[in-house]
């Protein structure tokens, strides 16, 4: 896979012109009450620095030869899939159980076949975090939708 | 700043103080032994944890941590040659080839040995320069605080050689992220999109937690298969009189070194230990053995990373300029505590200074021993399957994320901080830049508004004034000093081939 400092610099020039397009959103306030220093003063200015450099960065990468990069395999984005679904299996199986479920995924899509010692971290890991963190610190983690509607019944 | 007894002893004598620095600094060794976790990684993840202790005791955790954990990346280094932490890139040149030669257990002695030395260097220099530097502190408005920021920010161009304008880039990246939230002004709502968890702003340790940790742990999952060869650690022989006769010089020089560039912004133990290598090699008398197990080439950059522990944390607790990537999580650790850091720091809290002076010092003796007697064992640490360390990982990320607010939205927020960091990783943008603008972005924002409102919206207002004009000038030679070196270099080497 090839990737260029140029495509790079173009991709942050678009992210800067939406942060900007984001700046012209914020509500007005009378200079007397922001005593001329309004809100978007330093965003924007944070905003035009970064952009110059991005120019900068796109013209620096014109001419140069791309770098080639190796192909994502796919036990790369399985684990990306497993990382971002964890917020959403959190709010419905709750946080203990996704942070099981965790446990004996990413150990098997990283190619782990130890399948005792998966079973073992998958039962440990959320019940040290229940006692280290829930009984002993107090921070309560989301039981989640699935225990919640159980709990009614 | 009263630096007498009578505030160090209660910090010196607590037990849990001393037991909370054991603890950081096993953990600190183990951490930096563990390939992929390095000690900014793990004052990262500690530094949700820490909250639930008094100031000073968290503070000296941290500060332990981040001592030890430097260290440690030397062990991994050595033995696998695979440094547990960028600071340690530079002793596997020499490490490991010590290692395969059969004298793993020299090079750890003499990894040990150097960087307890540096680092004890630069934690007296810590005592007595962060007080000082706090004094001329004191003279500071808003717009030299400014220039500060802005210097410390313009470092940002010197942290990797490489990619000066990817990090200046990471920098405004961070200072915009840092402006999301109410304007504290006005009361306008920025970046917010209606989320209410976003009116305070996005809290920095789920951002902090994501860049540092997913981002490695999906880094992680790219390097699967490449394979580690582990070099066993037969005898444990300690350094001879003989070896430290021949490498005092270059832990003295590289002590110096890693202190110079620790106290300057921006520049932490990565850079210190590149450059003490260059340098050990430089004043060797035989270069030629570098890169072949030269025990200098291990003594340079270990005394250099941790020497430059110490000096980063003067300008971090004295300024609120962080002098590295960890030294800016424990800014922000302060921050979270409460505590102001600066010069008035160390009036309201005059025993912190102690607190953190005492947990490097003890660190630094703590893991010169675990280091010299626990190598076997962390030789076995390091081999820790990678199937099993990254979904505890994983698991303490997700807890340290959710447990300051106990909200899922620091979650999502540390989730898609690992997502684009690992992006812009792959890109060339590294995290530490990041970071230094979310820590930094708030002091610049105010500090630029309330200048702005000092000098009647007039920019020529800073150059009205000498400490921030010489801040000034100082942050545009560090912008294109670089350049600058290299034309001139081109130039005269043009010069020499003409002549």
């Amino acid at each position: 896979m090839k990737h260029h400092d140029t495509i790079t610099g173009l991709a942050l020039l678009a992210l800067c012109a939406i942060a900007y397009w984001l700046t012209t959103g914020f509500s007005e306030v009378p200079a007397m009450l922001s005593q001329n220093v309004p809100p978007t003063f330093f965003p924007r200015l944070v905003i035009s620095i970064m952009a110059t450099l991005s120019v900068v960065l796109v013209a620096a990468g014109i001419g140069r030869e791309p770098e080639i990069t190796g192909r994502s395999s796919t036990t790369f984005w399985r684990t990306v899939a497993i990382i971002a679904s964890t917020g959403i299996l959190a709010s419905i199986l709750g946080t203990l159980l996704t942070l099981g479920i965790v446990a004996i995924a990413l150990p098997i899509a990283w190619g782990e076949r130890r399948y005792s010692f998966i079973g073992i971290l998958a039962v440990c890991l959320p019940i040290s975090i229940y006692l280290i963190f829930t009984l002993g610190l107090n921070v309560y983690f989301p039981a989640g939708q699935i225990v919640g509607l159980l709990l009614e019944n | 700043m009263d630096l007498s007894l009578e505030y160090a002893l209660p910090v010196l004598t607590d037990p849990i103080v001393i037991g909370l620095i054991v603890a950081g600094t096993v953990m600190g060794v183990v951490i930096g032994a563990l390939p992929g976790l390095s000690s900014s990684m793990g004052v990262a993840l500690l530094l949700p944890f820490s909250l639930y202790l008094e100031p000073i005791p968290a503070i000296a955790l941290l500060s332990a941590l981040y001592c030890a954990g430097t260290f440690g990346g030397s062990i991994t280094a050595i033995l696998i040659n695979a440094p547990g932490a960028p600071p340690a890139v530079a002793t596997a040149f020499d490490g490991y080839p010590m290692a395969t030669k059969g004298e793993a257990g020299r090079a750890l002695g003499i990894a040990a040995v150097s960087s307890a030395s540096g680092g004890i260097l630069s934690v007296l220099v810590l005592l007595f320069a962060a007080p000082l530097l706090a004094q001329v502190a004191y003279s500071f408005g808003p717009p030299e605080y400014f220039a500060l920021g802005v210097f410390a920010l313009s470092m940002l161009a010197s942290i990797s050689g490489e990619a000066p304008l990817k990090n200046l880039i990471g920098g405004c990246l961070g200072l915009l992220i840092a402006t999301v939230g109410i304007d504290l002004t006005t009361g306008v709502e920025r970046f917010t999109f209606g989320v209410p968890e976003l009116y305070e702003g996005i809290q920095f340790i789920p951002v902090l937690i994501g860049l540092f940790a997913v981002t490695e742990l999906l880094n992680q999952a790219q390097e699967l298969g490449r394979e580690r060869i582990a070099v066993t650690v037969s005898a444990l022989k300690l350094p001879s009189l003989d070896d430290f006769r021949r490498v005092k010089n270059t832990i003295l020089r590289s002590s110096c070194i890693g202190i110079f560039v620790g106290v300057l912004p921006a520049e932490g133990s990565t850079m210190a230990a590149m450059v003490g290598y260059n340098e050990a090699k430089r004043w060797s008398k035989t270069p030629d053995d570098f890169g072949k197990g030269a025990i200098e080439g291990v003594a340079g950059p270990e005394a250099a990373n941790n020497a430059a522990t110490g000096g980063a944390m003067v300008p971090t607790l004295a300024l609120g300029i962080p002098g590295s990537a960890t030294a800016a999580v424990i800014l922000g650790g302060l921050q979270v505590q409460g505590l102001r850091p600066g010069p008035y720091l160390f009036e309201e809290q005059p025993g912190l200074l102690y607190g953190i002076f005492f947990a490097m010092l003890l660190a630094n003796i703590l893991f010169l021993f675990i280091g010299l007697l626990g190598a076997k064992v962390f030789s076995r640490i390091s081999l820790v399957p990678r199937t099993f360390l990254w979904p505890t990982v994983f698991a303490l990320c997700f807890v340290g994320a959710y447990g300051l607010n106990q909200s899922m939205v620091d979650v999502w927020i540390m989730i898609i901080s690992g997502l684009v960091g690992f992006v812009l990783k792959k890109n060339g943008f590294g995290p530490a830049p990041i970071i230094m603008g979310v820590v930094l972005g708030g002091l610049v924002e105010t500090s630029l508004a309330q200048s702005m409102i000092i000098f009647d919206q007039q920019w020529t207002g800073f150059l009205s004034r000498p400490i921030t004009l010489s801040l000034l000038v100082l942050a545009v030679i560090s912008l294109i000093g670089g350049k600058i070196r290299s034309v001139l270099r081109r130039l005269l080497s043009r010069t020499n081939r003409t002549a």
